[in-house]
């Protein structure tokens, strides 16, 4: 008789760990979340209604605008904290815009993530989730994650119906668009990101879709209305783009 | 006693039950399915053959309600937008899964495609698709052309919604794949399951390598010519070797197409595409990437007389064209005659149901 409730106890043990796996270590751990503002100059975009003008004078709208954030986690000098999974950040969805996942307990200086998705995940076959095709964000003819997409209009565009398309992929060679992005805290924060355990740990992050434009390239809608293959043109923009991201606040709840 | 043996057994049961359906989100209850008991299938490559440079089935585990379902999907027209368009459409058995006869396949609103249809079999030794190569991988190869306008012209949100709607899929997706509903992964991995289970090995020449059957003087005179003159590019026992090569035509001034460099930017690769297999060249015609060439006598022309030597990235074998006699044009093709696989193109396996 004690066998067999021993027997049973144990299955319930089996089924209650069942649910545990991120962590096989017993590190105590917190959550950090990120949450993403996306600007144009500071202003929080406001996709189609809102009217903005971009350093070479041109005027254009958003309609959309989402990138990838894959493998997100925190660093301090001595240890970095990563997330496996992959993020689709998407203006046109609130939800979208905050990341959970959990870290080890400790005090951290940096955020760190790939804008973009992995060479191995596009060339992996048929993914789901984030990376679903249903997110409009795979090539079918080239395969490959589109890692940005921005559409919008402007007067200044010479194409069909005043269209601004940027759609930024290749994950190959020299021409990739893959960007590790790392942002320490700034040193105006008033707290650094501090993980206890149980609780909550939050960073804002602003991605202002101006630097898009300007870089180490002079992104001019009236020359270049519309990117929507792998190459240097798209391996340009992102190296502009890599720099769109700052840390606005941390808050430790 | 007893009864609380009893009592404890199910409590726990239902607690285990209760915690581990809480792991999983948004699943579908499958209790009017009954158990999930999928039957494994082994992928057997044939002797002799190479080992595929990579598994597709690696996370694609082969089961017979996959397969089952992935045949399903390949002849079911409600993958296009107006159900005329089904994969089979343009990929039909007997034609070894090529178009038969068209040098450009039918798609939505009378519209042709731009290129010709590749033939289907053999894909698992294939790691890149299409003929400029661009697919990287047959999980996502069915995404062009269900949703290319001039193909199948539909959304895979579409696709999905019927099949959901459908009273034979969610039943078919669950046996495959379990709880988890129907998904564009599940359906792609299907799909692969099917096409990458077609393996073409039966025609007269892989009897004749195993054995079971011989040449006639003819045939084995043209394997000969075959060996010294088309070999390289049409490796055994696959017939090609997945290369992308120039092989001289004029480029078409409708398509403007120059293959592989669309898809890698690189002028080096301009009009090159991919070298397709010889086995079943008969049932493909006909040839080229846009189908400009009727006959396979006259693609035999086209390398005695025809290429274009001046292209700047024409494939270096073919510099000086290929020498190929009248007599030796003529055993070549009783010898391309022996690559039909009879076998494969009636196979019931592979048709629909």
């Amino acid at each position: 008789m004690k066998r067999i409730q021993i027997f049973f106890y144990g299955i319930a043990m089996f089924a209650f760990t069942a649910c545990q796996k991120e962590f096989t270590n017993d590190q105590p751990t917190g959550t950090i979340k990120f949450t993403f503002t996306n600007t144009v100059k500071g202003i929080p975009v406001q996709l189609n209604t809102g009217i903005y003008t971009n350093n070479f004078g041109e005027q254009y709208n958003i309609s959309k605008f989402k990138y990838y954030v894959s493998h997100p986690g925190l660093s301090n000098t001595s240890s970095t904290a990563t997330n496996k999974d992959y993020y689709l950040i998407d203006e046109n969805i609130a939800s979208s815009k905050s990341i959970s996942f959990d870290v080890p307990v400790g005090s951290y200086t940096a955020i760190k993530f790939l804008l973009g998705v992995d060479s191995a995940r596009n060339v992996s076959g048929a993914q789901t989730g984030a990376l679903d095709p249903l997110n409009d964000m795979f090539w079918t003819w080239n395969s490959g994650y589109i890692m940005a997409k921005m559409e919008g209009t402007s007067p200044q565009s010479t194409i069909i119906n005043n269209k601004v398309e940027y759609h930024i992929g290749g994950f190959a060679g020299a021409n990739s668009v893959l960007k590790n992005i790392s942002i320490v805290v700034p040193v105006s924060s008033l707290n650094m990101i501090d993980i206890r355990e149980g609780k909550i740990s939050e960073v804002f992050i602003e991605a202002d879709f101006d630097k898009w434009w300007q870089g180490s390239y002079d992104l001019k809608i009236a020359d270049v209305p519309s990117v929507t293959m792998p190459g240097t043109l798209a391996k340009s923009i992102s190296d502009n783009y890599a720099n769109m991201f700052s840390i606005t606040d941390v808050q430790n709840y | 006693m007893k009864t609380r043996v009893i009592i404890l057994f199910f409590s726990v049961v239902v607690l285990s039950a209760l915690l581990i359906s809480a792991c999983k989100k948004n699943e579908v209850v499958a209790e009017n399915f009954g158990p999930y008991n999928p039957t494994y299938l082994s992928f057997n490559i044939p002797n002799g053959w190479p080992v595929p440079a990579t598994n597709i089935f690696a996370d694609n585990p082969l089961t017979e309600q996959g397969f089952q379902l992935g045949k399903k999907l390949f002849y079911d027209g409600r993958l296009s937008k107006d159900g005329n368009f089904p994969c089979a459409s343009c990929h039909q058995q007997f034609a070894a899964f090529a178009t038969y006869d068209h040098d450009f396949s039918h798609g939505f609103d009378n519209a042709f495609t731009t290129r010709n249809a590749p033939a289907l079999f053999n894909l698992a030794w294939m790691d890149k698709l299409h003929w400029d190569g661009g697919i990287n991988h047959i999980e996502v190869q069915p995404l062009a052309p269900i949703t290319a306008p001039n193909e199948m012209a539909e959304t895979i949100e579409n696709v999905l919604n019927k099949l959901n709607a459908d009273t034979a899929y969610p039943a078919m997706f669950y046996a495959a794949f379990g709880n988890g509903g129907i998904t564009s992964q599940r359906l792609l991995k299907a799909l692969a399951q099917f096409m990458g289970t077609i393996v073409s090995n039966n025609s007269k020449y892989d009897k004749v390598k195993r054995g079971e059957a011989s040449f006639t003087y003819s045939e084995q005179n043209g394997y000969t010519v075959f060996k010294a003159k088309c070999e390289t590019c049409h490796k055994e026992p696959l017939f090609t070797d997945n290369s992308f090569r120039n092989n001289g035509l004029a480029v078409n001034p409708y398509l403007n197409d120059y293959g592989r460099m669309r898809i890698t930017n690189d002028k080096n690769d301009s009009l090159k595409f991919k070298v397709p297999s010889l086995r079943n060249v008969m049932l493909t015609f006909p040839y080229m990437h846009d189908g400009r060439i009727y006959s396979i006598g006259q693609v035999i022309d086209h390398y005695r007389s025809g290429i274009i030597t001046t292209q700047p990235t024409l494939d270096p074998l073919l510099i000086n064209r290929i020498a190929i006699t009248n007599t030796e044009k003529n055993d070549l093709i009783y010898f391309l005659n022996t690559l039909t696989d009879q076998q494969m193109t009636a196979d019931p396996r592979f048709s629909a149901n």
